[in-house]
């Protein structure tokens, strides 16, 4: 079917080569194909789309606006080195957490004070998405945002967490694709491979208190006492005899 | 000079070319050269590139293009970016062909590094590439019509370009800078629908470019403005460093897809339209014959395509290629890429250094401008393509 196509337009295009060629009629035939194209066309709906009032229809993946999933950030400013122009502000503070079981020492977290991306800057490049090793940063492809004035193209925390309702999933891989979820979940933060974004969004982020569900380790008396005699400060004689401690009852398993 | 005082016309004695014998006045009248600034603004310039003429009436005498208005010291800032920053960046110098670009940065740290790329990953680089060719050659297709007072082709390659835009966006997430490269393979595979729609893209733009052969190819208006003006003959384009569509059309068939064969090229069937003459028509050609064996080589892409991994496994966190250098070719839009890059082992290049087909397309202006009349010179500037981000970078 193709191919008979193709031949009929290369025997049309023949046949105008022979009338444009002749004298006379050449100009006319000229002027009536010219014609026939412009009547074509107007009887076709326009290729233009009349923007305001209708929306374009972006492809999921389309880097329009960077969302920043609060929750997820763990202010490790992995986003704002990697940035190749450092558009990336943030801020934060450290919070004392109240200690799990009594005598233990009490942890600190850090909080997110300030997230802001100054979109005068940004080069849309997706680096910092690419690094966020939790999951915080996402591509929206929302793009109405631009304004007359530089300095309100900086957003904080609360428009970006905004945005956030126009992340869409990320769209099926095409036929003989490699799914990325199985081993790209695992993989290293530099290297995030198609897609791994939903698969690591199911999964929480790490819990903090997780790994500090066997009993703390306390202070061995003999060790700290020992540390005492030779003489070291009592920050050290602890730490020295904790770490006794955890030997002994690592021994004591085993 | 008073009429009286002009030297009086004899008459030639009889035979074949009897008659009065007419002496031109003006030709001692006292003239003077005159200096013209085209530009750092000028429609046919694709940017900021200044050309000072001196004319000699109608007739050029020298053309000096003056060049550094988009100077952004890409090679040194390169030296302060790690390597995925440098895709990023390399997006941005030729704005026409953002993924040739990235393509060369990420293939001349995979090859200082020894990395292997996929074989998925390395046909869907090539797909891409092909399509960005597709992409850089519609719009210097239009332009150059737009250029010579033809309204219509201008609108119909972005229309062309739009689609194609579309598609980009559609796997890479950006309609320009694409940075969708990484060291070692691709950021994301391709997202379902990808190819479908890119089979029906192949099949409409070669259908449309019909149309443009009609309006500017055929053309008799754009015959005669194009032919014969600025001849460059091939010896001269080598001599310049001249490369790409504009080499080719002096009829030296030199192309690293060929000749140094890249990701998959050597498996691919295509060929390399050459020109005759090497004027502004047979570059304008081979152009657009170009786009037809990009269309060549995606429809193959398209069957080739084989299933598998992007990436090879699991990469550093921090790529720190090992001390020693290397220089890569690639066949970009506009004529050859290269890269020369020089690392100390460090996560940053101790050195970058890139050979862009717009320098040396430039350098050549003032050879074909010399002795051509002021109205063709749209003709041949436009002819010359190039991108001024990538003369100057």
């Amino acid at each position: 079917m193709a191919m008979t196509k193709e031949e009929r337009t290369a025997k049309l295009r023949e046949l105008e080569q022979k009338i444009a060629s002749k004298k006379g009629i050449g100009a006319l035939y000229g002027l009536v194909k010219g014609m026939s194209v412009t009547m074509r066309t107007m009887l076709k709906p326009a290729i233009t789309t009349q923007y305001p009032h209708v929306k374009p229809d972006l492809p999921e993946r389309t880097r329009g606006v960077i969302a920043l999933k609060e929750e997820n950030c763990t202010v490790c400013m992995l986003c704002s080195r990697e940035c190749p122009d450092w558009c990336i502000y943030i801020d934060s503070h450290k919070d004392v957490m109240p200690p799990k079981t009594p005598g233990a020492r009490a942890r600190t977290r850090n909080v997110l004070d300030r997230f802001a991306i100054d979109y005068a800057l940004c080069m849309y490049c997706g680096i910092c998405v690419d690094v966020c090793p939790f999951d915080a940063l996402f591509w929206s492809p929302h793009f109405e945002y631009s304004t007359d004035d530089l300095s309100t193209l900086t957003h904080e925390m609360d428009t970006l967490a905004k945005w956030m309702d126009f992340v869409p999933p990320p769209p099926p891989l095409e036929d003989g694709a490699e799914d990325p979820s199985q081993e790209g979940a695992a993989a290293d933060s530099a290297t995030p491979a198609a897609g791994t974004t939903e698969a690591a969004e199911t999964q929480a982020p790490p819990a903090r208190e997780e790994r500090h569900d066997e009993e703390p380790p306390q202070i061995d008396q003999e060790a700290y006492d020992a540390a005492i005699a030779q003489g070291k400060p009592d920050r050290e004689a602890r730490a020295l005899a904790k770490k006794a401690w955890i030997l002994k009852r690592r021994k004591a398993q085993s | 000079m008073a009429v009286t005082e002009l030297p009086t016309a004899g008459m030639l004695p009889g035979g074949p070319g009897e008659g009065v014998q007419v002496v031109i006045a003006g030709e001692e009248l006292p003239t003077q050269e005159m200096t013209l600034s085209i530009g750092p603004q000028h429609p046919s310039t694709h940017g900021v590139l200044r050309v000072v003429l001196t004319l000699d009436g109608e007739r050029i005498d020298t053309a000096t293009p003056v060049i550094g208005y988009m100077h952004r010291a890409f090679d040194k800032l390169s030296e302060a970016r790690d390597y995925r920053q440098i895709i990023a960046l390399s997006n941005r110098h030729d704005w026409l062909s953002a993924f040739g670009n990235e393509l060369g940065v990420a293939l001349a740290t995979e090859r200082l590094m020894g990395i292997e790329v996929p074989e998925r990953a390395q046909w869907i680089r090539m797909l891409m590439a092909e399509w960005n060719r597709v992409l850089n050659h519609l719009m210097f297709l239009g332009s150059f019509g737009l250029e010579l007072g033809a309204m219509t082709p201008m609108f119909y390659a972005f229309r062309e370009r739009e689609d194609i835009q579309t598609l980009m966006e559609m796997a890479t997430g950006a309609r320009m800078h694409f940075t969708y490269c990484r060291v070692g393979g691709l950021k994301e595979d391709l997202p379902k629908g990808f190819l479908q729609y890119s089979e029906v893209l192949v099949k409409r733009i070669r259908h449309r470019l019909l149309d443009y052969e009609g309006l500017l190819l055929g053309n008799e208006i754009f015959k005669k403005r194009t032919v014969g003006i600025g001849v460059l003959p091939g010896e001269v384009a080598k001599s310049y460093g001249v490369t790409g569509p504009i080499l080719h059309a002096s009829g030296v068939a030199e192309d690293s897809r060929k000749t140094e064969p890249y990701l998959k090229y050597s498996e691919v069937d295509f060929d390399v339209p050459v020109g005759n003459h090497g004027d502004s028509f047979d570059r304008f050609n081979v152009l657009f014959h170009r786009i037809e064996q990009s269309l060549k080589i995606i429809e193959q892409v398209h069957a080739k395509l084989p299933a598998g991994p992007i990436m090879p496994g699991k990469m550093p966190k921090y790529l720190k290629p090992p001390e020693g250098w290397t220089y890569v070719r690639t066949e970009n839009s506009l004529g050859e890429t290269g890269y020369y890059l020089v690392s100390r082992g460090d996560t940053k290049p101790w050195r970058l250094k890139m050979r862009t087909p717009s320098f040396h397309n430039v350098s050549m202006i003032p050879y074909l401008l010399k002795g051509v009349l002021l109205p063709d010179l749209i003709a041949v500037l436009g002819s010359v393509f190039f991108v001024v981000g990538d003369v100057d970078r």
